[in-house]
């Protein structure tokens, strides 16, 4: 699925790296340690082959955690971080130190989850409207678990629905962990985002 | 109530500030406290007349850096709410249950949000919101604690207290590989109780099970490095993994637990050489570069064992696997 030139590609994998750049200096500051995170690349794909992006990465992990927020303003968007489920047992033992793992992330740590969640989302949208130099209202964390299509499907979207995927790598105490951000975009979201790249674009190289 | 007189509603929404059961702090652009709910005070011990109109920050300094001023920048500059859990963030504000919590320095558990509020005719405004998590995480402690001794008893002996047989062929087999890996000796002593069944027969089952813990503890408290294991092997057998332990130590280490067992001085009427409950222990210990397997060493420490028993027990005896 074709929708941006390279150009308008790279400056929002550059914005994103802001944005997740923000979030791991503030989980560093959380856990006083080392935090990294990177977003090497973007992809717009529709529902059904954002939930198969999620599955192949690992077949055997079906059950999916996601965190999700709404925001609206310039553009409105579900933007949900997404982990498979070991993956975000893994994330938060390692932010939270507990000495004694149980199976399932417990409510505590369903809470940690889902600031992490709100801390990498807000970052990430909180750049993005900067940039845009748009302010959009965004809602508290909701935490999920089950399929990605389950979870995809939560935010009432039909299935060819675009969704905006940012993969993010995520290293901390030497442990590599690879997720996913993706933001729910209906045509019209997906048209003022465009647009709004556009600007931006046209800001930075002085033609506005 | 959509038709009410504003005076009625302002009181009636003052009324359900200073009720509901949760801290309520509003902070204006400025990061100034115009609001302070009756919770706040309570559990604060600072009245609305302390921090109405001051710097957030300069009633709490301890939060000028950290989340809890990045939540408030997201949510004034930003219109962005934040969450701040309890488990990445261990109790921010000092609050507390009681007076004797706060002699202790116990703060309430806490779970926080902060979210943007529009007020018309001013700029935005803030609100913090804590609930008391106390419950839940005490809760969860609980859990935690239960799994830890729900997963340690499936690895101990019932009667002793010590390892089990499981645990000790699953920690021979990683201290075998480690050792090899390591190019370290492993040494390990097989231990029986003599003439344990005379004595069971003798005294009864209930005295035989007091000889076995007192006698486990005792041999136990011979080994003081954290890596040695020791396990009840069988009935009245018990096994020692000692890693890193090369033949002499380890038979120096076996003449010790076969004299605290003598220094227990247990009365046995039915020893054949001896008047009270003692050990007989076999050695055996892998080299460095030795390539044997695990079964060879359980094998010659067996040997070891039967060797001690014939030569009149209460003795210690070593073989070389090969």
């Amino acid at each position: 699925m074709l929708i941006l030139s390279e150009l308008e590609n790279d400056a929002l994998i550059e914005i994103f790296n802001i944005g997740v750049g923000q979030a791991a200096a503030a989980m560093s500051a959380i856990v006083n340690e080392a935090v990294l995170m990177s977003v090497p690349s973007i992809s717009f794909v529709d529902r059904r082959e954002a939930a198969r992006l999620l599955d192949d990465k690992d077949p055997d992990a079906e059950r999916i955690c996601g965190v999700s927020q709404h925001y609206e303003g310039a553009f409105s968007t579900k933007a949900i971080l997404m982990f498979p489920e070991d993956k975000s047992l893994e994330i938060v033992r390692l932010m939270v130190g507990e000495a004694v793992p149980l199976e399932e992330l417990t409510e505590m740590e369903q809470e940690a989850m889902c600031e992490i969640g709100n801390i990498i989302l807000n970052s990430c949208v909180g750049t993005l409207a900067n940039i845009f130099q748009h302010e959009l209202h965004g809602s508290l964390p909701q935490y999920h678990v089950g399929t990605s299509d389950e979870i995809l499907r939560a935010s009432g979207s039909a299935p060819d629905t675009v969704v905006l995927m940012l993969h993010i790598d995520f290293l901390l105490e030497r442990h590599q962990i690879q997720g996913y951000v993706a933001f729910v975009l209906d045509l019209s979201a997906l048209h003022d985002l465009q647009h709004q790249i556009g600007r931006y674009i046209a800001r930075a190289m002085g033609q506005d | 109530m959509p038709n009410s007189p504003p005076a009625h509603r302002l009181s009636l929404l003052q009324g359900v500030l200073s009720a509901i059961n949760m801290g309520a702090i509003v902070l204006d652009h400025e990061q100034r406290i115009v609001l302070w709910n009756a919770w706040m005070r309570r559990y604060s011990g600072l009245s609305e007349a302390q921090v109405l109109g001051e710097d957030f920050f300069a009633c709490f300094p301890a939060l000028a850096e950290g989340r809890v001023a990045m939540a408030i920048h997201q949510a004034l500059a930003n219109n962005f709410p934040s969450l701040l859990s309890q488990s990445l963030n261990k109790a921010p504000f000092a609050l507390f249950a009681s007076a004797a919590a706060a002699e202790r320095q116990e703060r309430i558990q806490q779970a926080i949000e902060i979210a943007p509020i529009t007020v018309e005719g001013a700029e935005r405004h803030c609100l913090i919101q804590i609930s008391d998590v106390s419950i839940a995480v005490a809760r969860e402690k609980l859990l935690r604690e239960q799994a830890l001794v729900l997963r340690s008893e499936t690895f101990a002996d019932s009667l002793t207290g010590i390892a089990n047989r499981r645990h000790f062929d699953v920690a021979i087999g990683r201290e075998h590989r480690r050792a090899r890996r390591n190019g370290q000796p492993l040494s390990l002593l097989m231990i029986d109780i003599d003439h344990f069944k005379p004595y069971n027969d003798h005294y009864g089952h209930q005295k035989g099970d007091q000889c076995l813990i007192r006698a486990a503890r005792a041999m136990a408290a011979v080994l003081k490095r954290p890596c040695d294991l020791m396990a009840r092997y069988g009935g009245e057998e018990f096994g020692i993994i000692l890693p890193d332990t090369d033949l002499v130590q380890a038979q120096r280490l076996a003449e010790a637990i076969r004299a605290s067992v003598v220094a227990l001085q247990i009365p046995h009427a039915q020893h054949s050489s001896a008047p009270q409950v003692t050990v007989s222990i076999g050695v055996a210990t892998l080299h460095a570069d030795a390539q044997h397997g695990i079964e060879t060493l359980i094998g010659a420490a067996d040997r070891a064992l039967y060797q001690a028993k014939h030569g009149g027990r209460n003795r210690c005896a070593c073989v070389l696997p090969e």
